[in-house]
């Protein structure tokens, strides 16, 4: 038997009436005043996709009992005594998350192209080895000019809605079709009046589709590193 | 390549942070997960849509 994680909290855990992962036993393994909930698994059972889906809800449930950081999905202990261990190794980092994190929820806002990048006519007298290198810088400009305005709605974003540097993290262009990744860590009481502000925000915006999610434990914001 | 809908995006957006995010406990064991690793690789590299990678992984597996 193994302990399959799922959030780090401070001692003393929450009273909870839920069950862990396919009605396993839920485990609240205390290290000095921080704990770790998990489930009791076999190491031979493989998780699935519907398991990461209910790790998700069982964090949020945990988030909503206590202050909570989720742990990455998939990170097991062979023994409750290796969990308290791992703990005791990073009480004080964990422990500045916590404060971090604390009555905070993580709102997502991803912002997707309207339309794929349109290819760029090369002039078809030119010879096949300027036709390529013209294409090519054709292709690196409009990649540079989408970076740039990726970057400029971020921009418009944060500034329209107040929101605080430190309290979000992003990234532009990581596919074809993603304009901008963004989360944001807000007040988990304000998170529905921060969210229609961002929804209002991202209307705006011609070229791209909002997508909005959460509000969410506070995956992007418990790291430790 | 199927065009990415909101619906994907947020199935994505979550996947990429249950297996992405949150505190980094290293190293202990990592349990692989099934029918998983394709999406989260999908949002960070391919960003198929989920149905594409799902019709791909059914063909692989048949």
């Amino acid at each position: 038997m193994i302990l399959l994680a799922h959030a780090i909290a401070a001692s003393p855990g929450a009273t909870l009436a839920l069950n862990g992962l396919r009605g396993r036993p839920l485990m609240w393994s205390e290290a000095g005043d921080l704990g770790l909930w998990s489930t009791e698994w076999e190491p031979d059972v493989k998780l699935e996709r519907p398991d990461a889906l209910e790790h998700h809800g069982l964090v949020e449930r945990i988030c909503a009992a206590q202050p909570c950081l989720p742990v990455r999905f998939g990170t097991a202990f062979a023994t409750p005594d290796e969990a308290r261990a791992s703990l005791d190794k990073r009480a004080a980092a964990l422990h500045a998350a916590l404060t971090r994190v604390a009555g905070k929820s993580e709102l997502a806002l991803t912002l997707l192209w309207t339309e794929h990048s349109p290819p760029q006519a090369v002039e078809s007298a030119a010879g096949p080895g300027r036709r390529y290198m013209e294409a090519r810088r054709a292709e690196f400009a409009a990649r540079e000019a989408r970076r740039s305005r990726a970057e400029s709605l971020v921009e418009e974003v944060l500034t329209e809605l107040a929101i605080e540097r430190q309290l979000v993290w992003y990234e532009t262009c990581t596919s074809e079709n993603v304009a901008v990744s963004l989360a944001v860590l807000v007040p988990t009481e304000r998170a529905g009046e921060l969210k229609a502000g961002l929804a209002q925000v991202a209307a705006r915006f011609p070229d791209v589709i909002p997508v909005l999610n959460g509000p969410w434990p506070p995956y992007t914001f418990a790291r430790t590193e | 390549m199927k065009e990415l809908t909101a619906e994907d995006a947020s199935l994505l957006e979550l996947v990429d942070r249950l297996l992405n995010k949150g505190v980094v406990l290293a190293g202990e064991a990592t349990i692989s997960v099934a029918g998983i690793d394709l999406i989260y690789l999908g949002l960070n590299v391919v960003l198929a849509a989920v149905e594409t990678i799902d019709k791909a992984r059914d063909r692989r597996a048949s």
